[in-house]
């Protein structure tokens, strides 16, 4: 009548990453191109127009890469000292940079010269940004101040010196041309309006050196990072603290923004880039590499993902075109190649197979189940037929056992549910007691198996118990013993630690609780008397309060 | 509170001898008495209750319903072509014309002694054979009658069950053999008619179980309880006749029953498989995972195909290929009762364990069907609208001396809108010790109509749960929150989550708060009306909480309740602050606002069975184990109604059923539901209003009227119309017990009196504090057109009064309510 249901297994969803689309998007990077520079990678820009080049400051050269050739397409070396945040025009035909000397030079991408070098700053510039109107250059100058410089005239139009220590980070609306933003190693951001030339009009602590800010397109708002978090400020409220996201363990570096703007980047010096998802600021992806990551660049299509470290590394990763992806699984292709020379006649035959053939009008009263009979496991097939140990040997086979205790574990359950277990473990030779043995051992501290591992030790505890052992078995199941007292040890020790956390909690919360309840998840309402240790400790912690 | 108390008895009054106790016939058990099949094959007949139905092998659906018994029908058998007999326990024998549905001939066997009777058999000849009970033993006695009415005895210590008396093996001479299997020495009895030759046959210890005689061969066939099958030859003449032995069932054999040619013979028992054996050879094939236990396996005259009748009330056909043909359902399915329960558990928690659980969606009830699922059966028009596999397991079946459970359904609730369905199973095998549970948490979707399985707990509690309730008053738009209480002392609240992921796809249940109260077993948890408020009894303690918060809000006990509450529910509408509470053999209500001990109906005549409020008026029924009936309003203690004669065996389940239209002019409690009570035989009464006739005319009318309107431009209009006339759900919402304006109270104590700015100044203010912040807009239309009286109180006034406090109606100025309600608040 209906047919046979196979048996469950019960696996705990793993915790760790989850298959999400996002984590399919950025794992279809491919294996990254690398170039070693002499210099830590301090800065790079991408170009916002096709064909996307990339300018990296290094040591005391700014070079501009092609995305897909990886060459390096001009280089820049007339610097003295080190060259600092080199930044492509929104046209691609310029690039600024900044050098140790003070100065701020502007080159032209297509001859390689030098057109205007901008003098007034008394101390190494870091990072300077042409702003949205093209014609005026904004730099963040060592010397704790912040100009605002004119093109065609090479002149100061003003400058801010409010910070009071380096000025390491900063960046400019993209669509008015007079705000800017600066982040200094004295912990705050501040926003300019070069309209208002009597000072900043926005000032935000971010509780540790600033190292990178941006503003997101809709000029609402700006984030900063510095130290390990990443601080969201809303600019339309005046500089309200929106989020505080602390993901890295190192400090933060870079920041970028990708996929239009929908998710953020940061990369760090604990050699993470994450990616955040802009609107929940939760992680969605991370990438790894090889050394700090001091730089991050991504081109606007998502195509390029480049990152400058520590070490001097530059790393470039392509996303995988279609046809990448294909060679890079030469079984799948062959699957699908086969699919598709199959003639019509035969994939309509196919789909039929597909239609539930129990369904029955005048019987659909009863739900139709899913008649998935293709692939009956072998255990199923042993149980079908009430061959219980030859199903529980089936799944004591190396691999499954190993690799997947969850099915011999699902089947040792569906031989309780059928009282046949006992029938199962009978009669076993020396060899296969120690594979199950063993198997008992291993998986008993499993808390997400232990109710089942234990019923079947006892099982057989009740089966073996007046048998003559092998004193190889013997040793077994002493070995079996110790895992179980290791485990209560351990069960003990945790239960004293859990009293000393209720105490803790007790006496913090006593004042706002009400009725015997405990609220929220946790261990539920158990009164726990501390042993002596526990309590011990919970006095000298007293003390020490 | 207190009018409306005087009203209630009286309007009952009127015409309570109207109400009628019915048994529902709409699901009758058509497993009863074996199925006969025509001699063209073509037919299936099955005895039903009082009629007998007809149905067509081929599209499995009923053909005529023959109704003209009024006592329940004890077999079945063909005369000739198209005419059938049947006959009921008073005797009376029909004949019917298959064909048109046609009575033919009444008569009667029935003569003085012999006025009962329990099976009936027609070997051909017009000759009958029928059994009587006998009066000491268990067993029957076997008569056989001529069409001239001569009786004639064949044995008095026969079995009474069907399968026990067969008749056959006409060898071309017209002779015939009847079989029948003793009661109480064990042994096979046989007698060829013609000759008179009588012998009876015994063989082992084992007991037999069923019996079949080939129509025209000398072979006889006989089942036992070790699931041992003998074949025996030559049996009429021979003493020790030549005995075959086919031995496959593990369990005993329910039916036996040979093909017409004598090939082959087929078998079924509780392993729930049906074999068919070849007779030479020993070749045996299989028909396994039947879903439930055979009990009769019935052959077509041409061999076409087989008819198997199983215990959960579905007669499956079964064609010569061995697949499944058809399968004929009588309306309902029937639980098997869980075996192997713990002592001390009562019948309900065997035979139907979820009870009967109200879906508002299809206005159906969940309950119980085979182990493992749960059907939903529509009230109305009598029929299953679907069966439902909730545990996903295979059903397991017996070994010979152990007995292997299967995962049970036993708690079920819906949530008020019908979008979630909450079940739990149980598996436990006490030898082993050893029990697993699931909570399964189901959403329809209304696209695919289907319930998907949205969240699966593994052990939600270390003992066995013994109460889910949802929280009503949520109209959707909250999240939703069960509430679980179990045997290892706690309470769990479980809700709804969005599980925090970016991508806002997951939803899933989770458990918020774990809860326990003194180490007491909690027995009964509730929710009011509005959901504001949930009570749990642990023992003879109740407690409120808030659900939000799962603060405790009060403890409730008396010196009166010592015994442990079995049962607990919140009264609705206006009776919505009594909290009724059963125990094993007391009814009391508390009243949630004063706190207090209402009444208290103690030492009843037999233990509660079941406590079941009416969701469209006040009133709550209570259920007796003897089968008493009382209705009331939970604001009294005495009874509106009371029902005495309910002739069923023992009730396991109750519960009120919204009718589609009120019915006028009957006691208020009838207007608008009536009450549906199953009993342990999984038979439904109904307590109902005498004037209503048969369930099926009075629903079947709209919606044949709907159906059959012509698409006209009217009927389109008329389609908008009433969807526009559709009544909007009004929130119900309660004054929430001493909580409301609580700050404002404490603030005004708390202040010095010599602070205090003078009371008119402040008064307004604290008069809306006090109030439940209504739309205020609808309050006043409402009050304005109910209550002339009022008008000139301000609108929240009005709104106040509106939210359920009719004893405040009549005070019509503003002075005394603002010290009433005072009065009101301090007393908390």
């Amino acid at each position: 009548m209906a047919s046979f249901k196979k048996t469950q297994i019960r696996s705990l969803p793993k915790i760790g990453q989850k298959v999400t689309a996002d984590t399919l998007y950025w794992r279809k990077l491919n294996f990254p191109v690398t170039v070693k520079e002499f210099g830590p990678i301090d800065y790079i820009d991408v170009m916002p127009i096709e064909p996307y080049f990339i300018a990296v400051s290094s040591a005391a050269k700014v070079q501009i890469y092609n995305p897909i050739t990886h060459q390096v397409h001009r280089h820049f070396t007339r610097f003295k000292e080190a060259a600092y945040g080199a930044s492509i025009r929104s046209d691609g035909k310029l690039v600024v940079a900044g050098c140790d000397e003070g100065h701020i030079k502007l080159f032209d991408i297509g001859s390689k010269s030098l057109l205007r070098i901008f003098k007034g700053h008394k101390g190494p510039v870091h990072r300077c940004k042409f702003t949205a109107d093209n014609v005026h250059v904004v730099s963040f100058s060592d010397d704790k101040s912040v100009a605002l410089w004119d093109l065609p005239s090479e002149t100061e139009i003003i400058k801010f010196s409010e910070h009071s220590d380096y000025v390491r980070a900063g960046c400019v609306s993209s669509i008015s041309s007079d705000l800017f933003l600066s982040g200094s190693f004295d912990h705050t951001v501040k926003l300019y309006d070069a309209r208002s030339p009597t000072g900043s009009t926005i000032s935000v602590d971010h509780g540790s050196p600033v190292e990178s800010v941006l503003m997101y397109p809709g000029n609402s708002i700006f984030v900063s990072v510095g130290g390990t978090e990443l601080r969201v400020w809303d600019m339309l409220a005046g500089g309200r603290l929106l989020a505080r996201v602390s993901q890295h363990h190192k400090t933060i570096t870079c920041l970028h923004l990708a996929s239009d703007g929908k998710r953020l980047v940061t990369g760090g010096l604990d050699r993470h880039a994450k990616i955040y998802d802009v609107q929940s600021y939760q992680v969605v992806h991370t990438l790894d590499f090889p050394s700090p990551v001091l730089s991050l660049g991504i081109t606007p299509d998502d195509f390029t993902v480049v990152a400058g470290m520590a070490n001097g590394l530059i790393s470039m990763q392509h996303r995988q075109t279609p046809a990448e992806a294909r060679a890079l699984i030469p079984k799948q292709s062959l699957k699908d190649q086969k699919k598709s020379q199959t003639t019509y006649r035969f994939r309509l035959n196919a789909d039929f197979r597909n239609v539930n053939r129990t369904f029955n009008p005048a019987t659909d009263v009863e739900v139709a189940t899913k008649n998935d009979n293709s692939l009956v496991s072998r255990y199923d097939m042993f149980l079908r037929k009430f061959q219980y140990s030859k199903a529980l040997d089936t799944v004591l086979g190396k691999y499954i056992r190993k690799k997947k205790p969850a099915i011999t574990v699902g089947v040792m359950h569906e031989l309780i549910r059928r009282n046949g277990l006992k029938s199962a473990l009978a009669g076993r030779d020396d060899s296969s007691l120690s594979i199950i043995l063993t198997f008992l051992a291993r998986n008993i501290n499993d808390p997400s198996h232990s109710k089942i591992i234990i019923q079947v030790a006892n099982t057989l505890l009740d089966v073996y118990e007046n048998s003559c052992l092998t004193p190889q078995s013997e040793k077994l199941f002493l070995h079996l013993q110790e895992h179980v007292n290791r485990e209560v040890e351990y069960m003990k020790h945790l239960m004293e630690i859990e009293g000393m956390l209720h105490i803790l909690l007790a006496s913090t919360t006593t004042q706002t609780r009400r009725g015997p309840v405990n609220i929220g998840q946790g261990p539920p309402v158990k009164v726990m008397l501390p042993s002596a240790a526990a309590a011990a400790n919970a006095t000298m912690v007293y003390n020490v309060g | 509170m207190a009018n409306k108390k005087a009203r209630g008895p009286d309007k009952a009054k009127t015409n309570t001898d109207n109400i009628v106790v019915k048994k529902q016939e709409d699901a009758p058990d058509i497993v009863k008495q074996p199925p006969v099949f025509t001699d063209d094959s073509r037919y299936l007949c099955i005895a039903s209750g009082r009629q007998v139905g007809i149905y067509s092998i081929q599209s499995g659906d009923k053909v005529h319903c023959l109704k003209k018994h009024s006592f329940d029908i004890i077999g079945l058998g063909i005369k000739e072509e198209n005419v059938l007999y049947s006959c009921d326990t008073s005797g009376d024998v029909i004949e019917w014309d298959i064909k048109d549905g046609k009575l033919l001939k009444k008569t009667s066997v029935a003569v003085d002694g012999m006025k009962k009777f329990c099976s009936f058999y027609y070997p051909g000849n017009g000759m009958f054979l029928l059994s009587t009970p006998s009066k000491n033993t268990n067993g029957s006695s076997l008569w056989i009658v001529n069409s001239t009415s001569e009786r004639e005895i064949f044995s008095e210590d026969i079995r009474k069950e069907p399968q026990s008396v067969a008749f056959g093996c006409d060898q071309g001479n017209g002779s015939l053999v009847i079989g029948a299997l003793n009661y109480q020495c064990n042994g096979v009895l046989v007698k060829d008619m013609n000759s008179g030759a009588e012998k009876k046959h015994m063989t082992d210890k084992r007991k037999f179980t069923c019996i079949a005689l080939h129509k025209e061969k000398l072979i006889m066939a006989t089942g036992d309880i070790s699931g041992r099958i003998l074949l025996w030859h030559d049996f009429v003449n021979q003493i020790r006749p030549v005995k075959t032995v086919y031995h496959w069932h593990t369990l005993a054999v329910s039916s036996v029953c040979f093909s017409s040619e004598g090939e082959y013979l087929y078998s079924g028992g509780s392993e729930k498989v049906m074999v068919k054996w070849r007779l030479e050879g020993k070749h045996r094939q299989f028909l396994p995972r039947m879903g439930s236990t055979i009990k009769f396996i019935v052959n077509a005259p041409d061999n076409i195909c087989v008819a198997t009748s199983h215990s959960d009330n579905a007669i499956r056909i079964i064609d010569s290929t061995n697949k499944i043909n058809q399968a004929i359902f009588g309306g309902l399915i029937k639980h098997d009762p869980i075996r192997g329960l713990e002592d001390g558990e009562s019948k309900k928690e065997s035979v139907m364990p979820t009870g009967l659980v109200f879906d508002p969606r299809t206005q159906g009830i969940f309950f119980n069907s085979q182990a493992g699922f749960l059907q939903l059966f529509d009230p109305l028009r009598g029929s299953m609208i679907f069966n439902m596999d909730i545990a996903n397991r295979n059903v397991l079946t017996d070994e010979r001396n152990t007995i292997i459970g299967n995962a049970e359904v036993l708690r079920v609730a819906v949530s008020p809108t019908g979008e979630w369905l909450a079940t739990l199973e149980v598996w436990s095998n006490m030898s082993a010790g050893y029990h697993d549970m699931n909570l399964k948490f189901w959403r329809y979707d209304a696209v695919q109509a289907n319930y998907e399985l949205n969240t699966d707990v593994t052990m939600p509690h270390h003992d066995r749960i013994t109460s889910l309730a949802f929280q009503p008053g949520l109209l959707g738009t909250e999240y939703p929150c069960l509430v679980s209480i179990g045997r290892d002392l706690k309470f769990k609240i479980w809700r709804l989550v969005d599980d925090t992921d970016i991508y806002r796809q997951k939803e899933s249940w989770t458990c918020d708060v774990a809860g326990d109260f003194r180490k007491m077993m909690p027995t009964a948890a509730s929710f009011s009306e509005d959901g504001s408020l949930l009570a749990i009894a642990f023992q003879d303690t109740v407690t409120l909480w808030d659900p939000m918060t799962i603060n405790l809000n009060t403890t409730l006990s008396h010196n009166l309740i010592e015994e442990s509450i079995e049962l607990m529910e919140f009264g609705r509408d206006q009776c919505f602050r009594y909290l009724v509470c059963a125990s094993k053999s007391s009814l009391f209500a508390w009243d949630v606002i004063s706190k207090g001990l209402v009444w208290k109906v103690g030492k009843l005549r037999s233990p509660i069975r079941c406590l079941v409020p009416d969701p469209k008026s006040s009133y709550m029924a209570v259920v007796l184990q003897n089968s008493e009936v009382f209705v009331f309003a939970p604001s009294s203690s005495k009874p509106v109604h009371t029902i005495t004669n309910v002739k069923s065996s023992e009730p396991i389940a109750a519960l009120f059923v919204p009718r589609p239209n009120p019915l006028a002019n009957s006691p208020e409690w009838l207007v608008n539901s009536r009450l549906l009570i199953v009993d342990d035989q999984q038979e439904f009464y109904s307590v109902d209003d005498n004037s209503v006739c048969g369930f099926d005319e009075k629903l079947t009318t709209p919606i044949s009227h709907i159906d059959s309107l012509p698409w006209t431009p009217f009927s389109a209009i008329k389609a908008q119309k009433q969807i526009s006339a559709a009544k909007q759900i009004v929130p119900v919402i309660h004054q929430t017990n001493g909580i409301k304006g609580y700050k404002s109270v404490q603030s005004l104590l708390e202040t010095s009196t010599s602070t205090l700015p003078p009371m008119s100044r402040i008064c307004n203010s604290f008069m809306i504090d006090l109030m439940i912040k209504h739309d205020t807009k609808l309050m006043t239309v409402k009050a304005d057109s109910e209550n002339g009286a009022t008008n000139d109180l301000p609108t929240l006034m009005n709104g106040h009064i509106e939210s359920k406090m009719p004893a405040l109606k009549e005070e019509a100025t503003q002075q005394k309510l603002l010290t009433l309600d005072c009065q009101w608040i301090t007393k908390n």
